[in-house]
């Protein structure tokens, strides 16, 4: 299989660009967006390489048109994928939640910008974090996963589509125009060497006419793809393991929306992902994700020298959310900080979690530029 | 770990003279971020690339203090003299910028459009100064850079700017 | 003409778990999706190569009731998912059964970039003036001074017609027909199935529950023969002045062309891609 790019080694880019490749990589053959800043640049490269490997990259009219090709193409077999920013996602919400309730695997990228509305479109910030948690209406889980560097955009984005197909479910790739437009060294790995996961298929006809059964136990049922001769019926209304619309039953509403959040809150173990640092025999703990974790790394490195025993939780994953272990490390130190590019999203994840054992305060930063190591420094010491 | 930052107008290459320099830090195997800022003017504004390189893993997302400053104007010298650090190396163009503080430079805009040719090559012509000033990268590692990021067909006349610059450098 | 038992066509085409329908009595689209099945079976259509999908309304409900590959989408957006499930699988047949309020209306964006990219989809469109699932709010489609409940007094706006904008964004065929014309309507329809790019099939349809009520005319057979009274074939129409077809809607073939579709033009943009990026075997 040829590559419209290096692969097996290392190369010098934009995290735009580290987030088209990784797809392609991943396995991604059909790609459909909008142009928006700072976004485009993803779109621009799968246009560039689409075509070569055989895939679709297509302008739709706008993003309710771009989400909504991407969740057709899933069900064709396809793993797809679309890219915005902030006012683009806020369209997207809708079929957002239809692609979460007919259970369709696919990714979207938010490149989160200055907002609300129009906001600073050149600019990083961090305020699609709840968005992209609740802003579909209705009871939903989803999984959010937040890079911090170019190489983690790379990365996270194979992890994205692995977990879409898992799971059966849209995975949010919550990035900013910081990491996607700076460039870092990156990595790219033989071909070779990346685990691709690949939905379930209905192993018999029987499997076919029942796309909302658990026939496997693990919540998540194989899903019957078009043209096979599933004659599968796919609706965004509350509907039965057959998928016939039945909408005034309390009990099968339940029992498919529970299954469908249960799918993701009850496997919490396998789709959080973070890191520590100092953060075992620490006194202060700051939490922080995404492109405001690399200052709070820097300050926990500056704070110890001085004296200060500062550890730092860095959350890849920022849904689903363990709460129990905020709790934990509440327990063990005195101060909880929480370093965002918002005006306190996650903050209010933490606070929760923390159930009173710890103060929990917010460092906010809102204006387009990124937490210095001073403005997270200047407020744990 | 160095911070480095270039500094000048629309339409001088900055930022493609920080992305050149922080390729050529990673085709030596070592770790390099690079930013940039620019207003949305195509011609005159500000512009500002900023490279950090370091054989650590890098966690930094901007320049904070500089220890390498490289003004090409004085619009890019204004805006961006501050963040250079006390004790660091403030190199500018010497037709172009003023400044009260210690400094070295050359003619950058002048070597460009006498020595090479073309204004335009400024930028690779500051940045073979740079590059022979501070050693930060080797000069070969800049040369395979400019091969991989310049427009095709025009390799040869920013090489040529580069090695200009690189030997007033030397001088 | 010879038409098959409606038991075959029952047996072999819809889903009888799904059923009863929860269309109204005197309701057209029954009729309708009759006429489409009708022609995908003479036509001789493997049902496991189609993809039927719909947006939100009665209309839009087709899709489970018939035993093909259904995807039942958002409201007005069913055009853009068709785009994304025949360009990832161009070897599928889409058919999109939707209604006028979805597609004109909030569907009107997709419905316009859809023809004009030519996308190979066949749309069986019901226009029955109103938005029937939701209790007959008025419709872009409604004629100036019918009823609905969000225009009580009358429609004060002036109408699209649908079939004429299709034609005008580039569709390769477009008709329009009320659902008593059934000869010719399925005649249409076996055409845009067959027809590779953008077809549209239009059908005026009865809705006496939602819209029939309060514009007078409370039964099917009143509407039909208001449908009547008010169409106008082409070749008729075009011997009218402006104001003799001032409240007609005229019926037949509008267009009949062959234009590439999407997917043909996207398959040379690959091949063009391949051959600048020096790419070819």
């Amino acid at each position: 299989m040829r590559y419209p790019f290096s692969v097996g080694r290392s190369d010098f880019i934009q995290g735009d660009e580290a987030i088209a490749r990784a797809a392609i990589l991943a396995g991604c053959r059909f790609y459909a967006g909008y142009p928006i800043t700072p976004a485009s640049e993803i779109f621009e490269a799968m246009a560039l390489y689409m075509p070569l490997v055989d895939g679709v990259s297509i302008q739709m009219e706008d993003e309710l048109g771009s989400i909504a090709a991407v969740i057709g193409a899933s069900w064709t077999g396809a793993k797809a994928m679309t890219a915005t920013s902030g006012p683009g996602f806020s369209l997207m919400m809708e079929n957002l939640g239809y692609a979460v309730m007919t259970e369709t695997p696919m990714v979207v990228v938010d490149v989160q910008r200055g907002g609300p509305s129009t906001g600073q479109p050149t600019l990083a910030a961090q305020g699609d974090v709840m968005q992209a948690i609740w802003g579909t209406h209705g009871d939903h889980s989803i999984i959010v996963l937040t890079p911090a560097t170019v190489q983690e955009a790379f990365d996270m984005t194979i992890r994205a589509f692995n977990l879409a197909e898992k799971y059966r479910t849209p995975v949010v790739l919550l990035t900013d125009g910081e990491v996607g437009h700076m460039r870092e060294r990156v990595n790219i790995p033989d071909p070779d060497e990346i685990e691709r996961i690949y939905r379930k298929i209905p192993k018999s006809k029987e499997q076919g006419k029942y796309p909302f059964r658990d026939w496997d136990g693990d919540g998540v049922p194989p899903m019957p793809v078009f043209g096979r001769g599933y004659r599968a019926y796919i609706t965004g209304l509350t509907h039965d393991e057959r998928g016939k619309p039945k909408t005034v039953e309390a009990e099968i509403h339940e029992s498919l929306i529970r299954r469908i959040v249960d799918k993701i809150e009850k496997n919490k173990k396998d789709i959080i992902d973070y890191e520590t640092f100092d953060l075992d025999d620490a006194d202060v703990a700051i939490v922080s994700y995404g492109i405001a974790s690399r200052s709070a790394i820097r300050a926990v490195k500056i704070l110890r020298k001085e004296g200060i025993k500062a550890g730092l939780l860095k959350l890849n994953v920022v849904w689903p959310f363990d709460f129990e272990m905020i709790e934990r490390i509440a327990e063990r130190v005195n101060r909880i900080y929480v370093a965002e590019m918002n005006l306190g999203q996650v903050y209010h994840l933490v606070k929760e979690g923390a159930n009173g054992k710890a103060e929990v305060e917010l460092i906010p930063k809102i204006g387009g530029e990124v937490h210095t190591p001073k403005d997270i420094i200047e407020r744990v010491r | 770990m160095t911070q480095i930052r270039i500094a000048g107008f629309g339409g001088q290459g900055v930022i493609l003279a920080g992305v050149i320099l922080g390729e050529a830090a990673a085709i030596e195997g070592l770790n390099v971020l690079q930013t940039q800022d620019y207003g949305s003017q195509s011609r005159g504004g500000h512009s500002v690339a900023d490279v950090i390189i370091s054989r650590e893993p890098l966690y930094d997302v901007m320049v904070t203090k500089a220890d390498v400053l490289m003004a090409m104007s004085q619009i890019g010298y204004n805006g961006a003299i501050d963040s250079l650090r006390e004790g660091g190396t403030l190199i500018i163009d010497t037709d172009l910028v003023k400044s009260d503080r210690e400094f070295i430079g050359a003619p950058f805009t002048r070597l460009a459009e006498e020595k090479v040719g073309l204004a335009l090559t400024v930028n690779m012509v500051a940045l073979g100064y740079l590059v022979a000033k501070t050693g930060i990268v080797k000069k070969e590692s800049v040369e395979e850079a400019i091969r991989r990021r310049v427009p095709r067909g025009t390799e040869e006349i920013n090489l040529k700017a580069f090695r200009i610059g690189y030997e007033e450098g030397v001088k | 003409m010879y038409l098959e038992s409606s038991y075959k066509i029952r047996d072999k085409y819809l889903r009888t778990d799904m059923l009863p329908t929860m269309f109204c009595p005197g309701c057209g689209i029954g009729s309708v999706l009759q006429f489409t099945l009708r022609s995908i079976e003479e036509l001789g259509w493997k049902q496991d190569e189609v993809v039927w999908v719909s947006g939100i309304g009665c209309s839009s409900r087709v899709p489970g009731y018939v035993n093909f590959d259904g995807l039942h989408t958002t409201h007005g957006r069913a055009l853009a998912f068709a785009t994304g499930i025949k360009m990832a699988n161009p070897d599928l047949k889409v058919v999109v059964f939707a209604g006028d309020g979805d597609m004109s209306a909030i569907g009107g964006n997709h419905f316009i970039h859809a023809i004009r990219r030519n996308l190979d989809v066949t749309v069986i469109l019901i226009n029955n003036f109103t938005y029937g699932m939701t209790g007959g709010q008025v419709a872009p489609t409604a004629l100036k001074g019918l009823k609905g409940t969000t225009a009580p007094y009358g429609n004060f706006e002036n109408p699209f017609d649908i079939s004429q904008l299709a034609v005008a964004a580039g569709a390769n065929y477009v008709a329009r027909w009320s659902v008593f014309n059934y000869v010719q309507g399925m005649n249409s329809i076996k055409k845009a199935l067959q027809k590779k790019g953008f077809s549209l099939v239009e059908f005026l349809s009865p809705c006496p529950v939602s819209f029939g009520r309060r514009n007078r005319m409370k039964t099917a057979p009143e509407l039909i023969r208001w449908y009547q009274k008010i169409t106008v074939p082409i070749s008729k129409a075009k011997k009218m002045s402006p104001e003799e077809l001032e409240g007609k809607v005229i019926i037949g073939e509008f267009v009949d062309r062959d234009r590439p579709s999407l997917d043909e033009e996207y398959e040379r943009y690959k091949e063009r891609a391949k051959k600048l990026m020096g790419w070819e075997e």
